[in-house]
C-alpha cells in the first residue's frame, strides 16, 4: 500500500493501522466530496439553463367552406413563415368556433380573418386600447398593451375636425411601428342582384341595413324580397350581442333600430354619402333614425348629447319605445350583468361605441335623454349607432347563464349567449320564422316610423323578406340568375367574380353590384404568447407579406392592398400604398421572399437560428 | 335545389335498380322471392330494424354531433396534411372535365346504387344469411363511423387547399350536390371515409357471393373502386381516410360474419 509516509509513530499495533486507514479514507472522501460538489454545481448550472427552442406556431382561420380567401391567405402566410424557419401549422375552425376561440377564449397564436366593420378609424380605439386586453369580443383580442399608444387613441377620440385628422395620422404612424396586427387588404364587395325586380339597389350599400329599405321605390314591382345568404348563422341566432354569430349585423340591423344611422354609398363610383331628405346635415356621417334629433354641447369633460326620441314608436310586441329603454340599452351594453355578480360583462360587439358614455349619469325623462360623453363629438355620435333593446325583454337576461352539468365561465350572461329567436326589436322588419340552416323570414313592421306620412326616411317597401341559406357562392349565383332570388346578401367570394361579370353581361335582368370595401383582412398576433409581444418579430412578419401579390393571387385583384387598416380617405400620404408598403417594405419581390435577407433581418433583431435553419425563441 | 337533386338521384337509381335486378338477379330468383318474401322478411326483420335505428341515430347526430365534437373531439386536419403532404393532388395531373363528370356521377349516383342493389340481390337469395350479414355490416359501419366522427374533427383536402383542387371541385361546377351531401354528412367528418368503407363492404360481399352472382362481382368491384378513387379525386378525403375506410370495411365484414351466423333468428 503506497501512500504518504505516516507521520504517526508506527508502533505496528492494529489501532494505528486502522486509524491510518480511516484517515486516508477520510482524506479521500473529502477530496471526492469536493470534486463532486464542484461537478454537481457544474451539472446544475448546465442543466438548469432553459434552451431556446425552434419556434412552432399555429395559424387559426376558417376552412374553405367558411371563406375561401381566408384559407388561401393563411396558406400563403404559412409559406412565408416556413421560408424563414418558423414551423407553422394551420387550424381550421367553423365561423362560430373561430370567433369563440379568437375573441372569447383568446386561444390562438396567429389568426387570419377580417374585422367586422372598419369604415371609420374610431374602431381602432376598442381594437387596440390596453384596458380591453382581457375582455371577450372584438375589443383588443390581440392583448396589445402600450401606454403611449393608448394616449394617441384617446386623443383621436377626444377631438374633432382637423385636430382629429392629425390625431388619427399620428396613431397610424405609431401603428406601423408596432404592427399589432398586419393589415393585408380591403376586399371589394360584389353582389348579384335582379335589376328587373328593383332598380335602386345602388342607392345605399347592400352590406348595410339601409340597402334593403325603399327598394322598388324608384320603380320595380317587388313585394317579396328573396335573398340568398351563404352564412348560416342568422338562421341559428339573431342576438345583436352574440359575437360568434354576427358578421356585421345586417339582419339584426333590420330588426332593431339605432338612434342614428350611417348611410353609406352603394357603389364605388358614388363617393359622397347619399343624402337623406329629412334632418341632419347633408354631409354628416350620422343621420337621425329612432332619434328625432340631437344636440351636442361641449364641456370640459367632453360633452353632453341631448337626444330627442321620436314619438310613439313601438317594439314588435306592441310595447312603446321609451327613454327608459334607451337608458337601459346603454347601461346594459356597458355591463350586461347590470352590476350584479361583481364581474362586468360588456357587450362584445358594442364596447367601443358605448365606452365614452358615462352611463351612471344618463338622465332620461320625458322625451329627452341626456347622455354625458367623455369624448368629442364624433365619439358621441358613434354612440348613437347601437341597437335599442327593449328593457322588458332584456333586463332578465342579465342573469348568469345556467347550463346543467356544464361549468360556465364567470360573467357569462344569458344576454351574450341566448339565440334571441324570436327577436323583438323596433326595426323596420320583424321576425316571422326560421328553419336552421335553411332560411329566415322577416316581414314588414307596419307600425314602423319610416312608414308615417310625415317622415321622409327610407322604409320597408317589401312585405316579406325571405333569406335563404345556401352555403356556396356558385349556387347563390345560379339561384339569382334563375330568378329564384333577388339578391346575394353576402358578398361573393373572389374566385367567382370574374365569371359572374361575364354571366351578368349575358343574362337579362341581372346585374353585378360592386360596392366599396367595409372591412379588411389581417393577420392578428396574440401578444400573450411569445414571441408575438416582440415588436421586431411582428415588424419582420409584416415585411414577409407582399400585399399586392396576395391581392392578385388570392383575390384576383379584387381588393386594395393596405399598409394601415383604414379607408383611403383616412390614410396619411406618407403611408399610402405606392406599389409597396412604405412602412413594412416586402423582403423580396413579386411574392418571392428573399430568404437570406429575411433571416438576416431576424438575426439583426436578436433572434437566432439553429443548425437546421429553424428560428429559435424562448417560450 | 335539394329537391331537384333528390328527384334526380331517385330517378337515376330508380332506373338502374330494375335494370340491374333484371341483369343479375334473374327471373327464377324473383319468382321464388315472390313466394318466400314474407318468411325472409321475418328472418331479417330484427337486423333491418337495427339498421334503421342506426340510420336514425346518425341523422340526429348530424345536428347534435358538432356540439359533442367541440367538447371531446381532436383536431386532426393538420396532422393528416403533414403526414400526407399533397399526395391527393396526384389526381389533379390526370384531371379532365370528363373524368370529373364521371367521378361526380359515381360519387352520388353510383354510390347510392352500390349500396341499395346488394340489399335487393341478397334478399332474393333463399338463404337470408348474406342479406342479414349485409345489414349487420352496414349497421356496424355507420355505428363505428359515428364514434370516429364524434372523436375526430378533420376537414378534407378541399377545405385546406381549394385552389389546388380547383380543377375537380365538384361543388363549384355542380353546387346542387352540396345541398344533397350536406343532409347526409358534415364537412368535419372525413375520417374515416364512409364512402370507402361501405363501398368496400359491398365489394367484399360481392366477392363472397361470386357463386350466386358471378356477373355482379366484377361490376361491384369496378364501381367500388371508382367510388374510392372519386373521394380523393374530388378532394373530399385524404388517403389516410381511405385507408381507414378500407380497414373499417374489413373489420365490419368480419364482425358481421361472426355475429350473424346461420341461426334462423337474426
Amino acid at each position: 500500500m503506497s501512500g504518504p509516509p505516516s507521520t504517526e509513530p508506527s508502533d505496528g499495533s492494529v489501532d494505528s493501522l486502522e486509524s491510518e486507514t480511516s484517515r486516508r479514507t477520510m482524506l479521500a472522501t473529502t477530496g471526492l466530496a469536493v470534486a463532486t460538489s464542484g461537478c454537481l454545481r457544474h451539472v446544475r448550472s448546465a442543466v438548469n439553463r432553459d434552451g431556446l427552442e425552434p419556434l412552432s406556431v399555429t395559424i387559426t382561420t376558417l376552412p374553405s367552406d367558411g371563406d375561401r380567401e381566408s384559407i388561401r391567405l393563411t396558406r400563403r402566410v404559412r409559406d412565408a413563415l416556413e421560408a424563414v424557419g418558423i414551423d407553422a401549422s394551420i387550424e381550421l375552425l367553423a365561423s362560430d368556433e373561430f370567433l369563440r376561440a379568437v375573441l372569447v377564449n383568446h386561444d390562438f397564436d396567429l389568426y387570419v380573418g377580417w374585422y367586422p366593420e372598419a369604415t371609420e378609424p374610431a374602431f381602432l380605439y376598442e381594437a387596440l386600447h390596453s384596458t380591453y386586453a382581457d375582455e371577450p369580443g372584438w375589443q383588443n383580442p390581440f392583448g396589445f398593451t402600450d401606454l403611449a399608444f393608448d394616449d394617441l387613441l384617446e386623443m383621436q377620440r377626444r377631438t374633432d375636425g382637423d385636430e382629429r385628422r392629425d390625431a388619427v395620422a399620428e396613431t397610424l404612424e405609431a401603428f406601423v411601428t408596432h404592427q399589432p396586427f398586419v393589415p393585408i387588404c380591403a376586399p371589394e364587395e360584389y353582389r348579384l342582384v335582379r335589376s328587373d325586380r328593383a332598380n335602386d339597389w345602388r342607392r345605399f350599400h347592400p352590406g348595410t341595413p339601409l340597402g334593403y329599405l325603399d327598394l322598388g321605390a324608384g320603380g320595380g314591382e317587388i313585394e317579396r324580397l328573396r335573398a340568398v345568404h351563404t352564412d348560416p348563422r342568422p338562421s341559428w341566432n339573431l342576438n345583436p350581442l352574440s359575437v360568434e354569430y354576427r358578421n356585421r349585423g345586417l339582419f339584426t340591423g333590420l330588426l332593431y333600430d339605432p338612434l342614428a344611422v350611417t348611410p353609406a354609398a352603394g357603389t364605388v363610383d358614388d363617393e359622397g354619402d347619399p343624402p337623406l331628405a329629412d334632418g341632419g346635415k347633408a354631409d354628416a356621417r350620422y343621420h337621425p333614425w329612432l332619434a328625432e334629433s340631437w344636440e351636442w354641447a361641449e364641456n370640459e369633460d367632453g360633452g353632453t348629447l341631448t337626444v330627442e326620441l321620436r314619438d310613439d314608436c313601438r317594439f314588435h310586441d306592441g310595447e312603446p319605445v321609451t327613454p327608459a329603454d334607451v337608458e337601459f340599452t346603454y347601461r346594459f351594453l356597458v355591463d350586461t350583468t347590470l352590476g350584479g355578480d361583481g364581474v362586468s360583462t360588456p357587450s362584445p360587439r358594442h364596447r367601443g361605441h358605448v365606452a365614452p358614455v358615462v352611463v351612471d349619469e344618463i338622465d332620461a325623462d320625458g322625451a329627452r335623454i341626456e347622455l354625458p360623453i367623455a369624448g368629442g363629438e364624433p365619439a358621441a355620435e358613434r354612440a348613437l349607432a347601437v341597437p335599442i333593446l327593449p328593457e322588458h325583454v332584456w333586463r332578465e337576461r342579465s342573469a348568469s347563464t345556467d347550463v346543467t352539468g356544464v361549468q360556465v365561465a364567470d360573467g357569462t350572461t344569458d344576454a351574450v349567449v341566448l339565440d334571441n329567436v324570436p327577436a323583438i326589436g323596433s326595426g323596420p322588419f320583424e321576425f316571422v320564422d326560421r328553419n336552421e340552416r335553411e332560411y329566415v323570414t322577416f316581414q314588414r313592421y307596419d307600425d314602423h316610423f319610416t312608414l308615417r306620412n310625415d317622415v321622409d326616411l327610407p322604409g320597408p317597401t317589401v312585405e316579406e323578406f325571405r333569406v335563404r341559406i345556401d352555403p356556396r357562392s356558385t349556387s347563390a349565383i345560379e339561384i339569382v340568375s334563375n330568378g329564384d332570388a333577388d339578391v346575394t346578401t353576402d358578398p361573393l367570394e373572389s374566385y367567382v367574380v370574374d365569371e359572374t361579370v361575364a354571366l351578368a353581361a349575358e343574362t337579362e335582368g341581372v346585374e353585378l353590384l360592386e360596392s366599396p370595401a367595409r372591412t379588411f383582412y389581417h393577420v392578428g398576433f396574440n401578444f400573450r404568447k411569445a414571441p408575438f409581444g416582440n415588436p421586431h418579430f411582428r415588424r419582420i412578419v409584416a415585411r414577409l407579406l407582399d400585399e399586392a401579390w396576395l391581392v392578385d393571387d388570392v383575390f384576383d385583384g379584387h381588393a386594395r392592398p393596405l399598409t394601415v387598416p383604414v379607408t383611403e380617405e383616412w390614410t396619411p400620404d406618407a403611408l399610402a400604398w405606392d406599389g409597396d408598403d412604405p412602412a413594412a417594405p416586402f423582403l423580396g419581390s413579386d411574392g418571392e421572399i428573399d430568404d437570406v435577407a429575411a433571416r438576416d433581418a431576424f438575426e439583426s433583431a436578436g433572434f437566432s437560428y439553429d443548425a437546421d435553419g429553424r428560428l429559435r425563441v424562448r417560450r | 335545389m335539394l329537391t331537384d337533386v333528390l328527384i334526380r338521384v331517385v330517378a337515376v337509381v330508380g332506373i338502374l335498380l330494375p335494370v340491374a335486378v333484371a341483369t343479375f338477379v334473374g327471373r327464377r330468383r324473383l319468382a321464388t322471392l315472390q313466394m318466400e318474401w314474407r318468411s325472409r322478411f321475418r328472418e331479417s326483420g330484427p337486423l333491418l330494424v337495427v339498421l334503421l335505428v342506426v340510420l336514425g341515430i346518425n341523422r340526429v347526430m348530424r345536428q347534435e354531433g358538432p356540439t359533442i365534437s367541440d367538447a371531446i373531439g381532436i383536431q386532426l386536419t393538420w396532422l393528416f396534411y403533414e403526414l400526407e403532404g399533397e399526395f391527393v393532388l396526384v389526381f389533379q395531373s390526370v384531371a379532365s372535365p370528363e373524368l370529373t363528370a364521371y367521378f361526380s356521377a359515381i360519387y352520388v349516383y353510383g354510390y347510392a346504387f352500390l349500396l341499395i342493389f346488394p340489399g335487393i340481390a341478397y334478399f332474393a337469395l333463399s338463404n337470408t344469411i348474406y342479406f342479414r350479414q349485409l345489414l349487420a355490416a352496414y349497421s356496424l359501419n355507420y355505428t363505428i363511423g359515428l364514434v370516429f366522427y364524434l372523436v375526430v374533427i378533420a376537414l378534407g383536402p378541399r377545405n385546406v387547399m381549394p385552389d389546388l383542387l380547383a380543377g375537380t371541385m365538384v361543388y363549384d361546377a355542380s353546387p346542387e350536390y352540396h345541398h344533397f351531401t350536406r343532409q347526409l354528412n358534415s364537412s368535419t367528418n372525413v375520417f374515416p371515409s364512409l364512402h370507402t368503407s361501405l363501398s368496400v363492404t359491398v365489394a367484399i360481399f360481392a366477392y363472397r357471393t361470386r357463386e350466386q352472382y358471378p356477373r355482379w362481382t366484377p361490376v361491384a368491384v369496378v364501381i367500388a373502386l371508382s367510388v374510392v378513387i372519386s373521394t380523393m379525386y374530388l378532394g373530399f378525403h385524404w388517403v389516410i381516410d381511405v385507408v381507414a375506410g378500407i380497414a373499417l370495411a374489413a373489420g365490419c365484414v368480419a364482425l358481421s360474419m361472426a355475429l350473424v351466423d346461420s341461426r334462423n333468428a337474426g
